[in-house]
C-alpha cells in the first residue's frame, strides 16, 4: 500500500488517466459489438477480452491489487480457481443431444 | 468493545483488519455473481429462441457505464485526498460518487419502467408482435347470472373469497344476490362470512355420523344468483381460465354468463417473424392484421440480405444473428406503411432520433401519440399463444436480465448508502482520526469498485452481445 504521500499525490493523476482509458474501452466495446465478425461467437469473445482488460485495470489500479499483501492474493487465488470452474461448467452440455445448428428456418419448422 | 487494528497493520497479515475482511467478503461476492454468470451461460447455450442482441436501450446502458466508471474514479480519489488531508476535496469526491449512484438508479428505473409497459405477443404460428397495450387487456363477460363459490371445511390452497377476487371486477354497481335459501343479500365481507360459516356448519353436521376422519367431505358449493345480470371486466391476472360461458376466478369462484369480448388491441412497434417457418406467410400479414406491412417487410429483408451478400460474399447469411434480426424483425416507427420502407429510413432516422434521446419520456408519452406513431391491430384470442410484458416471465433472457441487474442495483444502493454514511456521519473522525476514516473509505471504495467491475461484464453481455 502506497503510504508515501508523494506517491499518493501522483496517483490522483493516474486514477484520472485510468478512468479515461476505461471510458475509451467502453466506447470500443460498443463499437465492436456492431462490427460483423465471421461468427457472433467471435464478437462475444472479443467483447469479453476487452471487458476482462477493463476489469483488470479496475482491480489492479483502483483496488490496489498491483501492490497488495500476500494474504489477499492467497484468498483471491482460491476464488479465481473456483469461479473458473463455474464458467466452464457449461461444457458439460456438449454431451447434450440438443445441438444448435444456426438460425436455419427449416430446422425450427420441424421442431 | 473496540475492534483492534483499525489503523495500524496487524503483524501477521500486514494489513488492518477491515481490509482482510472486505476481501474475504468480495471473494464470496465473486462466487455469488459467478454463479449467476454461469446461469447466464447455461441459459444462453440452451435458449430455443433468438437471444436478444442490442434489444435493450444501448444508449442508456452506455450512459450508466460512464456514470459508474466516473464514480469509481471519484471514490478512489476521495480516498487519496483524505490521505493527503484535503478534506474539502475528499467531501466533494464522495458527494459526486453518491450522486453518480443516484443517477445510475434513476436510469435503471426508467429502463425497468419501459420494459414493464412494453408487451410481447406470440401468435400461434410463432410470429411475435411487440408493442403497447394502451388501454390494458381485459376479457369482458355480459349477462352474468350465477356465481358458484367453493367453500372448504379445512384450510385449502384455494378457498372462496369473492369479496377480494370477484367483486373488484364487476362493472358498475354490484347487484344484490339471492341465496339458495331465498334471502336477498348484498355481497360483502360480513355477509360472505355468514354464508361461509353456515356452509361449514352444514359440512360438520354431515360429518358427525362418519366414524373416520378420512370420510369427511370437506367441500361445498354456495350458489348466488344476482337479482339483475351484471357485466365483468377481467384483467388477465384475475382469472384461472374462461370459456364462452363461464370464467373461473383465482379463488375458485365460477361466474356463468356470456363471453362478450376477449380480443386484444395492440399498438404494434415490431413484427418478429424469425421463428416462422415461412416468413412471407406469417399471420402478421393476414388481411385483418397488418397486410400493408408485408411489402415493407419483404423490401427490408431483401435490402439487408443483398447488402450482406455484397459485403460478406463467403459467409452463410442464416448464421448471422444480426442479419437475422435486421431482416426478419421489422421495427415499425410509423403507422403509415410507406414511411417504414427501407428507402425512407435515411430521411426518417433524423426525426426518429429525437424522441429517443429522452427514452424515459418516450414511453410515458406514447399514450397520447400512439395512434399516430404505430399501427393498431385487434388480435383474436385464438391466434395468441402467449403474451407478457418484458418481465422475467417472458423468456429466460429477461429472467436473467432482471436477476443480474436487480442484484447489481441492490449493490449500488447499499454501497452508496455506506459511502453516504461515511460522508455525513463521520465528520468527527475525519478531523480527529483521518487515517481511520481513510481506511473505512478504502474498504467502502473496494466494494464500490467491485460493483463497477460486475457492471463492466454485465453491460456487454446483456446489452451488446
Amino acid at each position: 500500500m502506497a503510504d508515501n504521500l508523494e506517491e499518493i499525490q501522483k496517483s490522483v493523476k493516474k486514477y484520472l488517466v485510468i478512468g479515461g482509458l476505461l471510458l475509451l474501452f467502453t466506447v470500443i466495446t460498443v463499437w465492436l459489438s456492431y462490427v460483423e465478425l465471421p461468427t457472433h461467437g467471435m464478437n462475444i469473445m472479443v467483447g469479453m477480452i476487452v471487458a476482462a482488460f477493463k476489469a483488470s485495470l479496475v482491480a489492479l489500479i483502483f483496488m490496489h491489487l498491483n501492490h497488495e499483501k500476500k494474504i489477499i492474493y492467497k484468498v483471491l487465488l482460491f476464488t479465481v480457481i473456483l469461479v473458473s470452474v463455474l464458467f466452464v461448467l457449461f461444457y458439460m452440455t456438449h454431451g447434450d443431444p440438443l445441438v444448435f445448428e444456426g438460425f436455419d428456418k427449416t430446422s425450427i419448422k420441424h421442431h | 468493545m473496540d475492534i483492534p487494528y483499525t489503523v495500524t497493520a496487524r503483524p501477521d497479515t500486514g494489513l488492518y483488519n477491515a481490509k482482510v475482511g472486505i476481501w474475504l467478503f468480495l471473494a464470496s461476492e465473486v462466487m455469488l455473481f459467478g454463479g449467476l454468470f454461469s446461469a447466464y451461460i447455461f441459459l444462453r447455450v440452451g435458449a430455443d429462441y433468438h437471444w436478444p442482441i442490442h434489444e435493450l436501450n444501448v444508449q442508456l446502458g452506455f450512459i450508466n457505464t460512464v456514470v459508474l466508471i466516473a464514480s469509481s474514479v471519484t471514490v478512489v480519489m476521495a480516498w487519496a485526498f483524505l490521505k493527503l488531508r484535503k478534506f474539502g476535496m475528499y467531501q466533494l469526491m464522495m458527494a459526486i460518487t453518491v450522486g453518480c449512484a443516484a443517477i445510475f438508479m434513476v436510469n435503471k428505473t426508467l429502463e425497468y419502467k419501459a420494459k414493464f409497459e412494453h408487451y410481447s405477443v406470440k401468435l400461434t404460428d410463432g410470429t411475435i408482435l411487440t408493442g403497447h397495450l394502451e388501454h390494458g387487456y381485459f376479457v369482458h363477460f355480459k349477462d352474468v347470472n350465477k356465481l358458484t363459490l367453493n367453500v372448504h371445511l379445512e384450510t385449502a390452497a384455494i378457498d372462496a373469497d369473492p369479496v377480494d377476487y370477484v367483486l373488484p371486477y364487476i362493472e358498475g354497481e354490484a347487484p344484490k344476490f339471492k341465496t339458495e335459501a331465498g334471502d336477498e343479500i348484498e355481497l360483502n365481507a360480513a355477509s360472505f362470512a355468514k354464508l361461509r360459516s353456515e356452509a361449514i356448519d352444514a359440512m360438520r353436521k354431515e360429518n358427525e355420523n362418519k366414524q373416520f376422519q378420512r370420510d369427511w367431505t370437506g367441500t361445498r358449493n354456495i350458489v348466488l344468483t344476482p337479482v339483475a345480470p351484471f357485466k365483468l371486466k377481467l384483467p388477465a391476472s384475475s382469472f384461472f381460465s374462461y370459456s364462452d360461458t363461464n370464467a373461473t376466478f383465482r379463488d375458485g369462484t365460477i361466474a356463468e354468463g356470456k363471453l362478450e369480448d376477449d380480443r386484444m388491441t395492440l399498438d404494434v412497434d415490431g413484427i418478429d417473424v424469425r421463428s416462422v417457418a415461412d416468413a412471407e406467410k406469417s399471420m402478421a400479414w393476414e388481411p385483418d392484421y397488418l397486410p400493408a406491412f408485408k411489402p415493407v417487410f419483404i423490401a427490408t429483408r431483401d435490402h439487408h440480405q443483398s447488402e450482406f451478400k455484397e459485403k460478406y460474399p463467403s459467409r452463410d447469411p442464416s448464421k448471422s444473428a444480426t442479419l437475422q434480426t435486421e431482416s426478419y424483425f421489422l421495427k415499425i416507427h410509423s403507422a403509415n406503411a410507406e414511411e417504414n420502407m427501407p428507402g425512407h429510413e435515411g430521411a426518417h432516422s433524423a426525426e426518429a432520433q429525437e424522441p429517443k434521446e429522452a427514452s424515459g419520456h418516450e414511453v410515458t408519452e406514447a399514450g397520447g401519440h400512439a395512434g399516430g406513431h404505430h399501427p393498431v391491430v385487434v388480435l383474436k384470442k385464438k391466434d395468441i399463444s402467449f403474451f407478457s410484458n418484458f418481465t422475467p416471465k417472458l423468456n429466460t433472457y429477461y429472467a436473467i436480465y432482471f436477476t443480474l441487474t436487480g442484484l447489481h442495483g441492490l449493490h449500488v444502493v447499499f454501497g452508496a448508502l455506506v459511502l453516504l454514511y461515511f460522508l455525513v456521519f463521520n465528520g468527527k473522525m475525519m478531523r480527529e482520526d483521518p487515517e481511520h476514516l481513510a481506511n473505512r473509505v478504502e474498504v467502502g471504495g473496494l466494494f464500490w469498485h467491485f460493483v463497477d467491475l460486475v457492471w463492466i461484464f454485465l453491460f456487454p453481455l446483456l446489452y451488446l452481445l
